[in-house]
C-alpha cells in the first residue's frame, strides 16, 4: 500500500513536472507554431525574478505572480522587436530564438554570476510507511490542474480566446473580420512567455538557480508538446504529460533513473511514429468518429 | 665561405638581439627578420638550414612564457570554470610579481610536523652498558608542532616572472562543449605554442583532449579531482583521486553509520568509474553496495530516485552527482524528508552546495577533500585574503580552484629547476620529487605516476551548514597506479587504467 501511494505520488509529480516545463511552449509552439528555443530562458527569467524578489523580502506566492508579469512583459518586448519578423518562417524563428537564448544565458552569467542563493522549498514533508512525500510537490500538482482549467477557460470562454484561435487558424480571414491580429500575436506570445516565467518560478525552489538552468526544461517541454500534438494543444499537453509520467515512473522505480529516461524517450519515439500528429489529433479523430457514428 | 662568415652574427650578438627582442612582440621580432635574412643569404645551403634551427631554438626561450588555460567560462559547468580561471589569474599575477609558493625537490613531507619534544634527551640503556633499548629517561616537556606552520607560504622567488620572462595566460572559453575543447587545444598547441597547458574539468573533457596532447607531446596539467588511473607521460594530474577521497570517507562512514551503501552517481565516465571504485573498495573496509543508480546529466527531477532510496533503506547514501541540474537532488531530497547521512567526493568543496542551498539540505554530508575554503590554517587564511583582494565579488574558492593555483606555481618551480621552458626538460624536472606548499598543506608530486599526494580532510556540514573537520590525514599517497606497476619515468604510457584491470579487488568482492 505505501508503495502504491508512492508510485501515485511519483506519477503525479512527474506529470506535473512535464506539464509545467511545457506550459509556456504549449502556447508558443502549440498554438503559434513558433519553435521557441528561448523557452528555457523565459523560464529562467521567471525563476530569477522569483528568487530576487523573494530574497528582497516579497512573500513567495506574490513573487511567483510577479514573475508571470515580468516574463510576460519581456515576451511582449521580444515579440515586438524580433519574433514578429519571423512569422511563417519557422526555421528563421528557430535560429533567432536560439540566438536570443544564448544572449540571455550568457548575459545572466555576466550580470548575476554563476548562481543565486536558492529559495527553500516551502511546506514540509510527511511520511507513510517507508516513503515520505513533499507537500510542495503536491501543491504543484494541484496548481497544474488549476492552470489546465484556467487555460481551457481562457481559450474557450473568452473573446480573446476566440479571436486568438481565429487568428492562428486563418490570420487574413480574422483580420478581414475586424480582429486586430498584430495585437493578438503580441498578446499570445506574451501569454506564453508569462506562463513559462510562471512555471519557472514555481519550479525554482526545486532546482538550482543558475543562468543556464532553463536548458534542463527544454527537452522535456518539446517532447511533451510534440507528443501532445497541436490539434488541441491543452488536452494534448495534459495527455502526453500523464502518459510520459506513466511510462517513466514505474520503469524508473524498478530499474533506476537511467532506464526511466530511456523508456521515456522510447515511448515518445513510438507515439510520434504511430500518431504523427500527436495524441490530441488521434483523440480528436476518435471522438469525431464516435460523434459521427451517433449521428448516423 | 667568407661570405657566410660575414653574414652569420656571432653568438654574443645573437643573444643580445634576442634579449632586446624579448621586450617587443615575439612573433614579429623573430619571424620577420629571419625571413628577410634568409632571402638575403639563401646562396649558401648551410646558412639556410643551420641558422633557422638555431634561431628557432632560441625563439622558444624569449618573449613571454605562455601558459594555455582552458576552462568553461560559460554553460552548465561555468560555476567551476570561472573559479579555476580566477585561480590561474592569481597565480600568474603572483609569479609576475616575483612571488612563489614554497617548495622544491625535497620529497614527500613538507613544512611542519607534530612531534614530542624533550627538555633532556632520553638515556640509552638501563644505567649499565646494555644499550639494547631506550629507557624512559629524559624529561618530556610536551607535544606539539615541532615546526610552527608558517603564516604564509608565499615567498619571494628571486626571479622576475619566470626565468626573467613575463608569464602570459592564454585562457579561451571551453563553453562546456567537448568539441570546442578539442578545437581550442589544437589552437593553443599549434598556433599559440604554449609552454604548458593547464585545463580540464570533467573527465569527458580530459579524455577528449588527451589524444591531441599526446600527439604533440604537450606538457599538460589536469588539475581536477577525478576517478584516477590516468598513466600518461605528458599529463600531470594534480587533483585528488579515488584512493585519497573515496577510501577514507567510505571507511569513516561504514564505521560511523553502517555497512549498507546506496550509490547514486552521474552517468558518465567520472560517475561510472568512481562508483566502480567504491564497489571494489567497499568490501576491503567491511561495506556493501546494496544498490547503484546512474543518473543522466540531463535529469533534474529526482522524485523517483528518492523513493528508490527509501525503498532500499541504506545506512547512508553515496552521492556522486555532477553539474547544476543534478545538484537539485539535495533540496528535493531534503523537501521529501530524506534524512540519510550522505557522503561524496565532489559536492561542497566543488560547487559550494552548502552555501547555495537552504539548510538543512546538506545536513550530515561528509566529504574527503584536499581543499575547501573553510580550512582554518594560517596559510589558507592568507590565501583566501589574497584571493578576495583580487576578486572581491567571487562567491567561493573551490577545491579545483586551489589545485589550479598551486599547479601553476608548481610549473614555475619546475621550470626554474630546469632552467628552461623546453617542455621535455620541464617534464623531467616535474619528475624530480617536487613538493609544493599549497594552501591545503604540503603536496608532493609523485614522479613515477605523475599524481600528487594530498593533505586530506574529512569535512562535514551540520544542520545549519556550518563546516567542520572530523578527521585529517596530512599526507595520503596516490598508490594504486604504483600497485599496478606504472612507472612513467622508465616506461612511457598513454592510457587510463580502470579497477577491473586489477585482480586485487576481485579477492575481496562479495
Amino acid at each position: 500500500m505505501p508503495l502504491v501511494l508512492s508510485l501515485l505520488y511519483q506519477f503525479g509529480t512527474g506529470a506535473a513536472f512535464f506539464f509545467l516545463a511545457a506550459l509556456g511552449l504549449v502556447v508558443i509552439l502549440g498554438m503559434m507554431n513558433i519553435i521557441n528555443l528561448a523557452h528555457g530562458e523565459l523560464m529562467m527569467i521567471g525563476a530569477y525574478t522569483a528568487t530576487l524578489t523573494y530574497h528582497a523580502g516579497v512573500p513567495f506566492w506574490l513573487s511567483v505572480i510577479l514573475s508571470f508579469f515580468v516574463a510576460a512583459a519581456f515576451g511582449a518586448v521580444l515579440e515586438l522587436l524580433i519574433v514578429r519578423r519571423f512569422y511563417g518562417r519557422q526555421l528563421g524563428a528557430l535560429v533567432v530564438t536560439w540566438g536570443v537564448s544564448l544572449v540571455l544565458g550568457q548575459g545572466t552569467l555576466l550580470f548575476f554570476g554563476p548562481f543565486l542563493p536558492s529559495i527553500g522549498i516551502p511546506g514540509g514533508s510527511f511520511s507513510y510507511g517507508d516513503f515520505s512525500f513533499s507537500a510542495y510537490w503536491l501543491i504543484l500538482v494541484l496548481i497544474s490542474l488549476l492552470l489546465i482549467l484556467g487555460l481551457w477557460w481562457l481559450y474557450n470562454r473568452t473573446p480573446y480566446g476566440l479571436q486568438a484561435k481565429a487568428t492562428m487558424q486563418n490570420a487574413d480571414m480574422a483580420r478581414s473580420l475586424g480582429v486586430r491580429t498584430p495585437l493578438i500575436y503580441t498578446l499570445t506570445f506574451s501569454l506564453g512567455a508569462g506562463l513559462a516565467g510562471l512555471s519557472g518560478a514555481l519550479l525554482a525552489p526545486t532546482v538550482t538557480i543558475a543562468p543556464f538552468m532553463g536548458q534542463q526544461f527544454v527537452a522535456p517541454a518539446f517532447i511533451t508538446v510534440v507528443v501532445g500534438g497541436s490539434a488541441n494543444v491543452i488536452a494534448g499537453a495534459v495527455a502526453s504529460s500523464a502518459l510520459l509520467a506513466a511510462v517513466k515512473t514505474p520503469i524508473g522505480m524498478a530499474f533506476g533513473a537511467f532506464s526511466g529516461t530511456v523508456a521515456l524517450l522510447l515511448a515518445a519515439l513510438i507515439i510520434i511514429r504511430i500518431m504523427p500528429n500527436g495524441i490530441s489529433a488521434s483523440l480528436q479523430k476518435f471522438f469525431n468518429r464516435r460523434a459521427g457514428g451517433a449521428m448516423r | 665561405m667568407t661570405k657566410r662568415k660575414d653574414t652569420t652574427p656571432s653568438p654574443e650578438a645573437e643573444t643580445e638581439t634576442q634579449g632586446s627582442a624579448a621586450e617587443a612582440d615575439v612573433a614579429t621580432s623573430t619571424g620577420i627578420p629571419r625571413r628577410a635574412f634568409m632571402t638575403g643569404t639563401a646562396a649558401t645551403v648551410t646558412a639556410a638550414t643551420v641558422l633557422p634551427n638555431l634561431r628557432m631554438a632560441r625563439a622558444a626561450e624569449t618573449g613571454p612564457v605562455k601558459i594555455g588555460h582552458i576552462e568553461d567560462l560559460s554553460g552548465n559547468l561555468a560555476v567551476y570554470g570561472v573559479q579555476k580561471y580566477h585561480a590561474a589569474l592569481l597565480a600568474v599575477k603572483e609569479i609576475n610579481e616575483g612571488k612563489t609558493l614554497k617548495g622544491g625537490p625535497v620529497g614527500s613531507g613538507g613544512l611542519g610536523s607534530i612531534a614530542k619534544f624533550a627538555a633532556a634527551p632520553p638515556v640509552m640503556g638501563n644505567g649499565d652498558k646494555d644499550l639494547k633499548y631506550v629507557s624512559d629517561g629524559g624529561a618530556m616537556t610536551g607535544a606539539g608542532m615541532a615546526f610552527v606552520e608558517d603564516d604564509d607560504v608565499l615567498v619571494d622567488s628571486g626571479d622576475s616572472g619566470l626565468l626573467g620572462r613575463e608569464v602570459e595566460l592564454i585562457a579561451p572559453d571551453g563553453q562546456s562543449n567537448n568539441n570546442i575543447w578539442q578545437q581550442l587545444t589544437r589552437r593553443l598547441i599549434l598556433e599559440d605554442k604554449v609552454d604548458c597547458l593547464v585545463a580540464g574539468f570533467t573527465s569527458a573533457e580530459r579524455e577528449a583532449i588527451r589524444p591531441i596532447v599526446d600527439q604533440h607531446k604537450q606538457l599538460y596539467i589536469y588539475t581536477n579531482q577525478y576517478e584516477g588511473g590516468v598513466a600518461d607521460s605528458n599529463t600531470f594530474c594534480t587533483g585528488a583521486i579515488v584512493e585519497q577521497q573515496v577510501i577514507p570517507v567510505v571507511d569513516y562512514m561504514i564505521q560511523k553509520f553502517g555497512p549498507r551503501v546506496y550509490t547514486i552517481a552521474a552517468d558518465y565516465n567520472f560517475g561510472q568509474l568512481t562508483a566502480a571504485w567504491t564497489k571494489a573498495f567497499a568490501p576491503l573496509v567491511g561495506g556493501e553496495i546494496i544498490e547503484e543508480e546512474f543518473v543522466p546529466l540531463s535529469v533534474s527531477d529526482f522524485t523517483t530516485s528518492i523513493a528508490r532510496i527509501q525503498a532500499a533503506k541504506p545506512d547512508w547514501v553515496f552521492t556522486l552527482l555532477v553539474g547544476s541540474n543534478q545538484s537539485n537532488y539535495y533540496p528535493q531530497a531534503a523537501a521529501a524528508g530524506l534524512e540519510y547521512p550522505m557522503a561524496s567526493t565532489v559536492n561542497m568543496a566543488q560547487g559550494y552546495e552548502h552555501r547555495r542551498f537552504k539548510p538543512p539540505s546538506l545536513n550530515r554530508m561528509y566529504n574527503c577533500v584536499n581543499y575547501i575554503e573553510e580550512i582554518p590554517t594560517a596559510r589558507n587564511r592568507a590565501f583566501v585574503r589574497r584571493w578576495y583582494e583580487m576578486f572581491p565579488d567571487d562567491p567561493y574558492i573551490g577545491q579545483m580552484a586551489q589545485n589550479t593555483y598551486f599547479s601553476i606555481h608548481l610549473y614555475a618551480i619546475a621550470a626554474r629547476l630546469a632552467g628552461t621552458t623546453d617542455q621535455e626538460t620541464v617534464k623531467k624536472a616535474l619528475e624530480s620529487g617536487l613538493t609544493i606548499e599549497a594552501p591545503e598543506g604540503a603536496v608532493f608530486l609523485e614522479p613515477s605516476t605523475h599524481h600528487c599526494s594530498h593533505y586530506i580532510r574529512l569535512a562535514t556540514a551540520d544542520a545549519d551548514h556550518n563546516v567542520s573537520f572530523v578527521r585529517e590525514w596530512p599526507s595520503i599517497q596516490p598508490w594504486w597506479l604504483q600497485r599496478v606497476g606504472v612507472n612513467l619515468v622508465k616506461h612511457k604510457e598513454y592510457k587510463q587504467y580502470i579497477p577491473d584491470e586489477d585482480p586485487f579487488f576481485k579477492m575481496f568482492a562479495k
